[in-house]
């Protein structure tokens, strides 16, 4: 839930989430922008529903793809670009 | 004083191996590890089983390549008993031998390759020369860069986390006493027998094993022995995991680089590519110091990896660990019986792993009388010129 | 960016900030380098600078940490390296360090005649059945969305453990227009009320430390949250995301938690710089070991802040202006005497600030409260592996010995959440030797291959 009280963003842009077309606000992280889709963010290595945990760039468990590129970031240390597509592998 | 027929210094592959057939064949076996059972070298390479001949030894000129070619008997061996080892132990060590690639990029690297697999098939080792397409027919991540590889369907890898821990486990079913966080206080040589001290005990031996790496020297020296083993520091890569990508071992010619993919997905990368071993006060160096990395070997060693399999670029380093082995003055292991001091075997000095299962059920052999020509080769016999003026 | 400082800072929080402003203006060119794009570390977390947030952080007690960070965001002569992680740090020729530092534009080499490390804490992560479901979080982590991204990460949030923060961060939650369902202490009320009161002499002259948990609970009251005492989380339900959480009491519906055990320092980089470490406080985990001055047993390395023992933000600003001091007198700026002189206001915060950490480390000591632990429960998170792997081999082998065989700790986070998890049930089994953990290994962060292939 994005706080609206006392909060004033920009105007939103998109970004692509596995094919699906995602608003993301200026200044966001990749987590937040997912979080606010679902808690869920990829399958852990036994296939389990995989969330993130520590939201301060320690865990790792935020990790998604940076498409078409490949580089794999942590969702949690990095803003939410206008047209960034990101796979959740 | 507690008696033993065998004690082995060294928890690490060849040490539980060792004490597992010497035990099996009803000998009464004492191990003793200074720190925990498979945490040296054994547990800390990446688990090749390499049997092309490495690139080490074609860089330094032909005599050392044809003494290589000649470790060819112990090769074919050591193939047999990877295959069997996991029904052997009854233990899944991900022992995978679906082949092994030694790739190519330059002209000057593929004939180096052509020369290699000659000397091989020479020895009876049937490695293929492939030419790039047929490489990447057969191994799809490899680079278009990639002009010819040495293929050789034996090779693979294991999971060197999980070997030692087996034989381990075999040895003590068998009958072995296994000690391990006991690092000797005390190694004498009286009359016929050795007298081991460890903890609060001292164990008395007919035959004393020294199998403990780059330790090996160290425990040589308070027997008054020589042992041209030296302690080297490697450091080795994992990435995160991923989607199974590589099948085979890799390997390349020219460059320093062995490439694999584990069981659970992570790509480990290594080949040789040094750290900086620790030093003690006095200057010497330190094999139980941590050593430090380098980052030139660091970039160096995943660059080769990308530009032999491009796909691993975008992955992720999860971990750079380092490793202290010991390699020998010849570069050739150094496996068998003291001439100078009847009794003590030593087991050491690189390939140890790929090697070690071999090396372990060959000694347990020779101990036994049975004759094991394999050996010759790397018996410490070739270095006692060293041990002359020992007394 | 310079190729080459005197000082670099890993970590623009409050002891951070702090050294950096105790040597502004000597003329020494300093570096700060954090993984987070703007200063403030975990306790004043900034929004991103496109977002506007009125009456950000009001609290009283924000108020000197505030100030200090306006100051050092206007500091001239201090570069501030932000959105970059420091993957390792090693001696560099025989003088200074070398450290390997990843970002946006790939891997830089920074040279540095002294470092300081002043890297913060984290959570203790706390394992318990159902804990890796989506929708589990540290509070630290819901605190950093409600604080910074003005995100409330669920529609009912249940808080639980044993750090009174759950009380600030629940009240930050409501205050924001979300909804707490409850906040549990495992520990009895009586018991809490006891330790504060055995420590009142002491604690009273830090009563205002003491006024944001007050507030907390007075508009915890008013928005009719359940502060519940003597009530432990069992295990978290639901399928593919948390559905509810299962106390020793009852069942609440939910679709977030936030663990709050308490927190361990960040240890990563003095580890593998090979600085002496001890143990942490009663959460667990590893603190450096400093002298007067926070010089760790490194040569030229230093730490400051919670990474040298978790106290809170006010003792680590403390802190850091002493070890600014300290490094100041190490590059010959100023006398000892003189420098003795300049922290004794900072040293005698310091005592009281001490006194009030150790009256909270007391309170909110998680020993004696942790969830139980079932076979299937995972303990180390990235590499899947639940306690049922891990306790046939608890047979007096060490820690990196665990991890060999069971791969607990080899995965992405490098053994940082599961790490003090295994060093309990190690001591648990009656392991009587002592155990450093798993050795520290580079990279401290993930990275991508192809950024260390072709360093900058």
């Amino acid at each position: 839930m994005r706080i609206e009280r006392r909060v004033e963003r920009q105007a939103p842009f998109s970004i692509i989430v596995e094919g699906e077309t995602l608003p993301a606000y200026p200044g966001e992280t990749i987590a937040a922008v997912l979080i606010e889709r679902s808690p869920t963010i990829g399958r852990t290595a036994s296939g389990a529903a995989r969330g993130m945990f520590c939201n301060m760039g320690t865990c790792s468990l935020c990790m998604v793809t940076l498409l078409p590129e490949g580089r794999r970031v942590r969702a949690c240390l990095t803003p939410a670009e206008p047209g960034l597509e990101i796979g959740l592998g | 004083m507690q008696n033993a027929d065998v004690l082995i210094v060294g928890g690490g592959l060849v040490g539980c191996a060792t004490a597992w057939h010497l035990a099996r064949g009803g000998a009464q076996v004492v191990l003793v590890e200074a720190g925990d059972i498979g945490m040296g070298a054994s547990g800390q390479n990446a688990g090749s089983l390499h049997f092309q001949l490495e690139r080490r030894f074609l860089e330094n000129g032909e005599a050392l390549a044809e003494q290589a070619a000649q470790t060819a008997a112990l090769n074919r061996l050591a193939i047999d008993d990877w295959r069997r080892l996991e029904t052997e132990l009854g233990a899944d060590l991900h022992v995978v031998m679906d082949g092994g690639l030694m790739v190519a990029e330059t002209a000057e690297q593929v004939a180096i390759l052509e020369r290699k697999v000659a000397r091989e098939n020479a020895q009876g080792i049937n490695t293929r020369l492939l030419d790039g397409d047929e490489a990447r027919t057969l191994a799809p991540c490899l680079s278009p860069g990639i002009l010819a590889a040495g293929f050789l369907a034996d090779e693979g890898h294991a999971d060197a986390r999980s070997v030692t821990r087996a034989f381990a486990q075999a040895a003590a079913a068998s009958g072995a006493s296994l000690h391990s966080r006991s690092p000797v206080t005390s190694a004498s040589r009286i009359e016929r027998h050795f007298e081991i001290g460890f903890r609060e005990s001292t164990v008395r031996a007919e035959r004393l094993v020294l199998a403990c790496g780059a330790w090996t020297p160290i425990l040589c020296a308070k027997l008054n022995l020589h042992m041209p083993l030296y302690p080297v520091a490697l450091q080795m890569n994992a990435t995160e995991r991923t989607g199974p990508r590589i099948g085979h071992l890799i390997q390349h010619v020219g460059r320093r680089l062995s490439m694999k993919q584990t069981d659970a997905g992570n790509i480990l990368i290594g080949g040789g590519w040094p750290a900086r071993l620790a030093s003690d006060p006095r200057g010497a160096f330190d094999p139980a110091g941590k050593p430090v990395l380098i980052p030139a070997s660091l970039a160096g060693n995943l660059r080769a990896a990308i530009d032999t399999a491009p796909f691993v670029e975008t992955l992720n380093l999860i971990r750079t660990w380092t490793g202290v082995t010991a390699i020998s003055a010849d570069q050739l292991p150094i496996v068998g019986e003291v001439p100078s001091m009847p009794g003590c075997w030593v087991a050491g000095g690189g390939s140890a792993f790929t090697l070690g299962p071999t090396f372990a059920r060959l000694m347990a052999q020779a101990m036994v009388g049975t004759p094991t020509p394999e050996l010759d080769i790397v018996s410490p016999a070739r270095f006692e010129h060293l041990n002359s003026f020992m007394g | 960016m310079a190729e080459r400082y005197d000082l670099v800072i890993v970590g623009g929080g409050p002891a951070g900030q702090a050294a950096a402003l105790a040597l502004e203006g000597n003329g020494l060119a300093i570096g700060v380098i954090d993984e987070q794009l703007r200063p403030g570390g975990q306790i004043l977390r900034q929004p991103p600078r496109e977002f506007s947030v009125a009456s950000w952080m009001t609290g009283k007690v924000y108020a000197p940490l505030l100030k200090q960070l306006r100051q050092f965001e206007a500091a001239t002569g201090i570069d501030w390296l932000g959105g970059r992680s420091v993957l390792g740090l090693a001696p560099d020729a025989g003088h200074g360090f070398a450290l390997t530092v990843s970002g946006r534009d790939g891997v830089e080499t920074i040279r540095a005649s002294r470092v300081l490390l002043a890297t913060g804490c984290q959570d203790l992560a706390v394992p318990l059945p159902g804990w890796t479901l989506p929708g589990v979080y540290t509070a630290g982590g819901i605190q950093a969305f409600v604080k910074s991204q003005q995100i409330v990460p669920g529609n009912r949030i249940v808080m639980a453990g044993t750090h009174p923060l759950q009380l600030l961060i629940a009240a930050q939650i409501v205050a924001s227009g979300g909804t707490v369902a409850a906040v549990l202490f495992a520990q009895k009320r009586r018991t809490m009320m006891r330790q504060l009161a055995g420590h009142a002499l002491k604690a009273a002259r830090e009563a205002s430390a003491l006024l944001p948990a007050g507030a907390a609970m007075a508009l915890l009251q008013r928005h009719r949250v359940p502060v519940r005492y003597g009530e432990s989380p069992v295990a978290i339900l639901g399928k593919d995301r948390v559905e509810s959480l299962r106390s020793t009491e009852r069942e609440i519906a939910c679709d977030a938690i936030g663990l709050c055990y308490g927190f361990v320092p960040q240890s990563a980089l003095p580890r593998m710089a090979g600085a002496d470490m001890i143990a942490g406080s009663r959460a667990g985990g590893w603190s450096t070991e400093c002298d007067a001055w926070f010089r760790t047993s490194v040569a030229g390395l230093y730490a400051a802040g919670e990474t040298t023992g978790v106290a809170g933000a006010a003792a680590a600003r403390t802190a850091g202006t002493i070890a600014g001091t300290g490094i100041a007198i190490d590059f010959g700026l100023v006398s000892e005497e003189e420098a003795t002189s300049r922290v004794s206001h900072a040293r005698s915060e310091r005592a009281r600030h001490l006194e009030f950490a150790d009256l909270l480390d007391t309170i909110a000591d998680p020993s004696g409260h942790f969830p139980r632990i079932e076979a299937e429960t995972i303990v180390c998170r990235c590499e899947d592996v639940p306690s049922a792997t891990i306790t046939p081999l608890l047979d007096g082998r060490s820690a990196n010995a665990v991890k060999l065989a069971s791969r607990c700790g080899m995965g992405l986070c490098q053994g940082r959440n599961c790490e003090p998890t295994l060093l309990r049930l190690l001591a648990g089994s009656g392991r009587t030797d002592e155990d450093n953990g798993f050795t520290a290994r580079f990279p401290a962060r993930p990275v991508m291959l192809g950024d260390l292939a072709a360093p900058k």
